[in-house]
């Protein structure tokens, strides 16, 4: 029986169902720290028990081994657990940020002659926020304690602002859509939520890219500085993209358009800063280039460039303008997953931590001083 | 044994110096407690890896072989908190006589090292991660809602979710056993006392003359990786620290690791102002549409 065999074999001992303690209730009491940690029903098909990839060399060994050194190759940190609802999350997310200071702005400079940008931007803060949310909510582990999220308020930690800005911009922009229509007191007071929409919209249409750069995933680390302004243009052309397929009258759609324009111009040019910034160590830039979130990076470029390009195009027509909404809104869909894709790719590639350590870039880069990273002489 | 019975027998064995042994005071506030690992003792045995799963009464995460290595635990996990790697080099160890060819096994127990600053506390958005009075880091299974986002946060890759549980686990310093003055299991079953459990300063000199005992017998590789803020000031140090004799890479440790929070200033600035550019865009393309209409 060779390696192979073994390892593909599970094992050949197939565990019996149970909870995966082995301890008797009649003489045992399960107290211990993890004594409520589920196990699943079927322990041959438990997580870890698939047959590990044949392990065939040697750490540490000879070559290049010796030089650049893994663990038998397996990942260093550990991959995102996230499913796509998160991704998904910072697609909506991001537009009803983004609507919301369009409408906060409209409402404030022209609220008269841009009732109905005002309203529609309002109705987008709404629904993506409570989608948003539900995209969240059904990642959790542990769904029913989404509420802990409001438990602390914690700084350092961008999920925590986060969820205190969701938290505060999807009421605001769903009060001031439902009074939308009203006269008098609740039109003030729709007024002052669209404005307080606004004003949270501004982090939320792009806190989730430093919510990834403040993590260890190499790629989402690297990138902290061009990011940010990739998640923002994308908002920007996400909110444009969804207000030009409701109908919206001539001046409305010009104000759309331009706001348009300017985030997927921006979104491009901040796509090409964001290669380069992350390939500045190489192995860190690879997802990017290779494997599915490679594909969708491409395409990402491809759809929000055809988008531009149908921006740019001079005169006026229906089609047009549903065709670059279209585009615009597959765009920003496929780079949000693309990104995270990405950081999946990165997080399993152990070289691309070690490689962006050793160039300075971990946490020499923020003190000033090096670790102890080897041997003495040896780094 | 206690912790500090542990501490004195190795100092018969290895011949270190003296510093342990200091009665733990009574009624204030505990010292900060670590875990020394001194990877040039550990066999491989794994005691460490079963005494955790019995104490903590974690489930098992399947049985399976690797085909290739003695390492058939893999990684730290959810349901694993002790991890023994077991290293083979084609290259022998300075002060070791090798019986055939140059060969030398390193192995190394590893486990959360208990920042100082703890990628996966700061990250937490519930507050289920805590610190400790024991200055050991805490994950209260009764708050975590398993967002995910202590797991990214770790810059060793050691606190992870259980798929079937929902939330994230990982080594707790066995925080039941230390309210009752009991060292870690792991600790205690460790045989060779790789694994020694006590008061972080008294560990720190106890490593200190581990490491000089070492090199004086001509085991120059030997260094400590995180053993305080300038060894590794990207986590200001580790209170689980470990003695090594080769790069960290090949115990699949990070070389320069860094708590993600401390570096995402540049982030939120840069968030800031591109959200400035957007409000400013909003505001020309309102103006522009408003004159355009006059
Ligand atoms: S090693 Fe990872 S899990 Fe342990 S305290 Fe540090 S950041 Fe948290």
């Amino acid at each position: 029986m060779s390696a192979e065999d073994v390892a593909t074999s599970g094992g050949g001992h197939r565990p019996t169902e149970g909870d995966g303690r082995n301890v008797d209730p009649r003489v045992g009491i399960l107290e211990g720290e993890a004594a409520d940690q589920t196990a699943p029903a079927r322990r041959s098909e438990a997580e870890g028990a698939a047959p590990f990839e044949v392990w065939r060399m040697v750490p540490s060994g000879d070559g290049d081994r010796r030089t650049d050194p893994t663990y038998y190759d397996r990942p260093a940190i550990k991959e995102p657990v996230w499913i796509w609802s998160v991704p998904a999350y910072f697609y909506v997310g991001g537009a009803a940020g983004a609507a919301n200071v369009l409408g906060a702005v409209a409402q404030l400079v022209d609220r008269e002659g841009m009732d109905g940008l005002v309203r529609r931007c309002r109705w987008i803060g709404a629904v993506g926020g409570g989608l948003g949310t539900a995209f969240l909510v059904i990642d959790l582990g542990r769904p029913e304690r989404f509420l802990n999220m409001l438990r602390v308020f914690r700084p350092t930690s961008p999920l925590s602002l986060g969820s205190w800005v969701l938290a505060a911009a999807t009421p605001a922009a769903s009060g001031a859509a439902a009074l939308s229509g009203a006269g008098g007191a609740l039109r003030a007071l729709a007024d002052a939520a669209g404005l307080g929409a606004g004003l949270v919209g501004l982090p939320l249409s792009g806190y989730t890219a430093v919510l990834l750069s403040s993590t260890a995933v190499p790629i989402w680390q690297e990138t902290r500085r061009t990011l940010p302004m990739l998640f923002v243009a994308s908002a920007m052309s996400s909110a444009a993209s969804l207000l030009e397929l409701t109908g919206l009258n001539r001046r409305e759609e010009e104000v759309v358009h331009r706001f348009g324009l300017a985030g997927k111009i921006a979104g491009m040019a901040a796509m090409v800063a964001v290669e380069k910034e992350a390939s500045r160590v190489d192995r860190v830039g690879r997802p990017l280039r290779e494997g599915v979130s490679g594909a969708l990076w491409r395409s990402a470029k491809v759809l929000a460039g055809a988008s531009l390009g149908l921006s740019l195009w001079p005169g006026r027509s229906r089609a047009r303008t549903v065709a670059r909404a279209v585009l615009g809104t597959a765009g920003a869909i496929a780079v949000r997953f693309a990104v995270m894709r990405a950081g999946k790719a990165s997080a399993q590639d152990p070289r691309a931590t070690f490689h962006m350590q050793r160039a300075g870039r971990g946490g020499r880069e923020v003190t000033g001083r090096p670790a102890t990273a080897g041997p003495p002489g040896s780094a | 044994m206690t912790a500090t019975g542990a501490t004195s027998a190795t100092h018969e064995v290895f011949g270190g110096q003296s510093g342990g042994g200091a009665p733990r005071p009574k009624g204030g506030a505990p010292r900060p407690k670590g875990f020394f690992t001194d990877t040039t003792v550990c066999i491989g045995c794994k005691a460490c890896e079963v005494a955790c799963k019995e104490w903590n009464q974690l489930p098992d995460d399947g049985f399976s072989f690797t085909g290739m290595s003695y390492d058939n635990t893999v990684d730290l996990g959810a349901s694993t908190w002790r991890h023994v790697s077991f290293i083979e080099r084609p290259v022998p160890l300075s002060g070791q006589v090798a019986g055939q060819g140059s060969f030398s096994w390193l192995l190394m127990s590893d486990v959360c090292k208990h920042c100082q600053r703890a990628g996966c506390l700061e990250n937490c958005p519930t507050g289920a991660i805590v610190r400790t009075e024991f200055d050991s880091v805490y994950v209260q299974p009764d708050v975590c809602n398993g967002c995910g986002y202590c797991i990214v946060g770790c810059p060793f890759g050691v606190i992870d979710r259980r798929e079937e549980d929902g939330r994230a686990w990982k080594c707790t310093l066995c925080y039941d056993r230390l309210k009752d003055d009991m060292e870690p299991a792991c600790a205690k079953a460790c045989p060779t006392d790789s694994i020694q459990f006590g008061d972080l300063d008294e560990l720190k000199v106890l490593a200190g003359g581990r490491l000089q005992t070492l090199r004086e017998r001509g085991v120059s590789e030997a260094y400590l990786y995180g053993v305080d803020e300038a060894s590794q000031p990207g986590t200001e140090g580790l209170n689980a620290f470990f003695l090594l004799v080769d790069r960290p890479e090949v115990y699949n440790l990070p070389p320069d690791p860094v708590a993600p929070a401390k570096r995402n200033g540049s982030g939120w600035a840069s968030m800031a102002a591109a959200v400035v550019a957007m409000a400013a865009a909003a505001i020309g393309a309102v103006v522009a549409g408003r004159n355009g209409s006059r």
